[in-house]
């Protein structure tokens, strides 16, 4: 028997899968790993302990799962989240910790690069939006800030690409996590001049460019031995988390679009054409040289709930959040749809799509006296998911969007389930069992090794069991609080300006995104 | 109750108790100036607000106590107030003589009813806490009053009334510290900070009752919750912290691989070898010398 093992490089940490050639899970493990916020606006992971971790669990599943019955790895395929960086010197030590997608140090090279007309530029060629997550922001932060860390500098590495290093002795970068760096062009698959002349860097800097479908050079002896591995185990570069949560939902063809909600959330389709938006709102992403994964991403998905939790949630069972998040969802299911008119603007971290405003702030609106703390509960849920729907509204100028799909630990929670469908008032099909992205991987893997014709025939077999039907009556409810939500969320420019002028004059704005 | 002090050499009441430096109650109806001295003391002091409003420096940082809050002082820790001045107010205070060792950390004498793990717990949470100020906490003072009341009386059994006192005030401060520092509705908080303390004392052989204590959780769940965040075993995510940092090490030149070993808390270099063998397929020397080579 074989199997196919994936690794995800996630925000929090590693997830390893093993599935049989039929797309079967045979075992998962996961490994956690910290992120550090040593000063304000700053988001860091050790790579060394990115790497011991990835190393530990997937040793692990190989114990538990695999070497005792003899099963065979025909391939193990990487993913990883976008947007890190991580400087190494000459012999491919790190110099420093890597660099997350939610670092924000480059917020004002950031704002400058969007104002200007080269940031116009740079956003059509390289599809990226212009935002301090963008290693291109990141590399130039580096080069005006840290100046010694960039005169070291040999290469700017992704995470994915540095445990890629430290297993097989190679440099080397996909084109999905490329095309999230800024630097790529995804037009013509090439490290776009302009951009390297902005971050302050050569071609030479960043590690060589592959397909998803690339095998990396074998892995080192020792690896092989403590893995008990053999040299001829195939290992594949992969992709990154969005385009392949994107994959693994089957989201390819006409007609579909796909919502994660983790922490963060995002609102994505895929197709041969980039979306091409004067505003610059939504990224476009390369999964292969013709194929984007393009959509918008919001700050605000379940990391607004937890937070909502821990303020005014019940903990009877200490340190058990999950716990509390299940007995609120129960009192906001009591609440009829729209709380009573009770609004709620999820921006507490700010906002990417669809308004792109860091000022942005969270608020309570039209707030009266019948209104109860459990209205609170479900118009927290609800602003989150208006949120959500405002980008697919936005993507819909473009595509047509005719069926969804679900993933990601808070979307999937019955109840957010079942608002999504009610304000979109589209069938809502999802998978509760796994993560759509290490489905993508071994999608990838398995078309890879010839199972499957193309990534298209391999996106068609993919079957979402669930489906959530549409409720017209809340969505009428909704679709009339919405007309609000929208109108709020972009008529209170000038006060989430003033107020977060204020947090910052004031000194709290920077403490409450250090917690991010 | 009046005011009073009993000092060990000095009070027949703490001639059982060699362990009872000093405990005492002050009520000051004015202020007065060079009487409350900045001080370094073996003893780990506890002060605790009766009434009135104190600003005391500990280890040269101001802090403002009022009615309910306590003040505890480790050992080594320069203590009192600034010209030596003290304010109109009630206080009550303990010095307890407690064994030093080397890494700094209290411990406690014979007279504990604390095993010795417990022992050891108490003093690694005294010594990494934070704030040396518990706020709003009148139990310590509860307790303070009932180890003067067993002191003064005599009733039958006192000795042991006083020991079992003292421990509880040891157990019942810990505790409030942990609370104070953590809250139960923030685990990945809780857990950074426990990976912070890790990452500060990682030569320190840490045991789970340790870690568990400094977040202020028993054992078992303690245990149970690390697991399914993180994936790991408590020892299991320390020994990874642990090979992660010595990784970063061996990749510079001019430490011993010996040396390594301990500034990372692994017993021996040949523990340190089997463990990193056993995870990368590397001896530390050979994985140092594939990352030198190049140089």
């Amino acid at each position: 028997m074989k199997c196919i093992i994936t690794i995800e490089l996630g925000t929090n940490g590693v997830r390893v899968f093993a599935f049989t050639l039929s797309g079967q899970v045979i075992g998962s493990l996961k490994g956690y790993y910290p992120t550090f916020h040593t000063e304000p606006d700053h988001s860091e992971q050790d790579p060394e302990q990115i790497f011991i971790t990835t190393l530990y669990v997937l040793k692990n599943l190989l114990n538990e799962y695999i070497h005792p019955k003899k099963i065979k790895v025909a391939c193990i395929c990487f993913s990883a989240a976008m947007h890190s960086v991580l400087a190494v010197d000459k012999n491919g030590n790190p110099l420093g910790n890597a660099i997350t997608w939610a670092d924000n140090r480059a917020k004002k090279e950031a704002q400058e690069l969007r104002r200007s007309a080269l940031g116009k530029k740079l956003y059509a060629a390289t599809g990226t939006p212009i935002h301090p997550m963008s290693p291109l922001l990141k590399i130039a932060w580096i080069r005006s800030n840290d100046k010694e860390r960039f005169k070291q500098a040999n290469k700017f590495l992704s995470i994915k690409s540095y445990i890629v290093h430290q297993l097989t002795g190679e440099y080397m970068i996909d084109y999905s996590i490329a095309s999230a760096t800024g630097l790529l062009n995804i037009h013509t698959i090439k490290w776009e001049a302009d951009a390297l002349q902005y971050a302050g860097i050569t071609a030479a800097k960043l590690p060589e460019l592959a397909p998803i479908f690339t095998a990396t050079g074998k892995l080192k002896k020792a690896y092989q031995q403590s893995l008990r591995l053999p040299a001829e185990t195939k290992i594949l570069i992969g992709s990154s988390d969005g385009c392949l949560a994107t994959l693994g939902d089957g989201v390819k063809g006409e007609g579909k679009a796909t919502i994660t909600i983790e922490d963060s959330g995002a609102v994505r389709v895929m197709g041969p054409a980039v979306l091409k938006d004067e505003q610059m709102r939504f990224f476009n992403y390369l999964l292969t040289d013709n194929c984007y994964v393009s959509g918008g991403p919001t700050n605000n998905g379940g990391n607004i709930f937890e937070w909502f939790t821990r303020q005014f949630g019940d903990f009877t069972n200490p340190f058990d959040i999950e716990d509390s998040i299940q007995q609120l969802m129960e009192e906001a299911a009591k609440v009829p749809a729209g709380s009573d008119g009770l609004l709620f603007l999820p921006y507490l971290l700010g906002e990417r799509a669809p308004i792109w405003n860091a000022n942005a702030r969270g608020a309570y609106f039209g707030l009266h006296i019948k209104h109860e703390r459990r209205h609170f509960v479900r118009a927290t849920i609800e602003g989150i998911m208006y949120e959500i729907y405002s980008i697919g509204k936005t993507l819909a100028e473009q595509r047509t969007i005719k069926s969804l799909s679900v993933n990601g630990s808070f979307g999937t929670i019955p109840f957010c389930t079942q608002l999504i469908a009610d304000l979109f008032n589209k069938p809502v099909r999802l998978r509760q069992q796994f993560h759509s992205v290490s489905f993508g991987a071994w999608l990838l893997s398995a078309t890879e090794m010839g199972i499957y014709k193309s990534l298209d025939e391999a996106a068609k077999t993919v079957e979402l069991p669930d489906v959530y039907k549409p409720n017209k009556q809340h969505h009428a409810i909704y679709a009339d609080y919405f007309g609000i939500f929208e109108k709020l969320s972009v008529k209170l420019y000038d006060e989430f300006e003033a107020i977060g002028g204020l947090q910052q004059k004031y000194g709290v704005v920077e403490d409450v995104f250090k917690k991010k | 109750m009046n005011q009073f002090v009993l000092q060990y050499g000095k009070s027949n009441e703490l001639l059982l108790f060699p362990h009872i430096l000093e405990l005492g109650l002050k009520k000051n109806g004015a202020i007065l100036f060079n009487t409350f001295l900045t001080t370094v003391t073996e003893g780990l002091r506890i002060y605790y607000i009766i009434e009135g409003r104190f600003e005391w420096r500990i280890n040269h940082q101001p802090y403002v106590f009022y009615p309910g809050d306590v003040a505890v002082i480790l050992p080594g820790t320069s203590f009192g107030s600034d010209k030596g001045a003290l304010e109109i107010g009630s206080f009550s205070w303990l010095h307890l003589d407690v064994q030093k060792p080397d890494n700094g950390q209290p411990m406690f004498g014979k007279w504990s009813g604390l095993s010795e793990s417990e022992g050891a717990a108490i003093g690694k949470i005294l010594l990494l806490n934070p704030s040396p100020v518990l706020s709003r906490f009148p139990d310590a003072g509860k307790i303070l009053k009932c180890i003067q009341g067993e002191l003064f009386n005599n009733e039958v059994a006192y000795q042991a009334r006083v020991n079992h006192q003292l421990d509880e005030l040891l157990i019942a401060l810990t505790r409030q510290m942990t609370r104070q520092n953590h809250s139960t509705r923030d685990f990945p908080k809780t857990f950074m900070h426990l990976e912070e303390v890790l990452r500060q004392n990682l030569s320190h052989q840490w045991t789970v009752e340790e870690m568990a204590a400094l977040v202020g959780m028993g054992t078992t769940l303690f245990t149970e919750r690390v697991k399914s965040y993180s994936g790991f075993s408590p020892i299991n995510y320390l020994i990874n912290i642990r090979i992660s940092e010595a990784i970063k090490l061996l990749k510079r030149p001019g430490i011993s691989v010996t040396d390594i070993a301990l500034d990372t808390g692994f017993y021996s270099s040949q523990h340190f070898s089997t463990t990193f063998k056993k995870l990368t397929g590397y001896r530390p020397s050979e994985f140092r010398n594939n990352h030198l080579r190049n140089k």
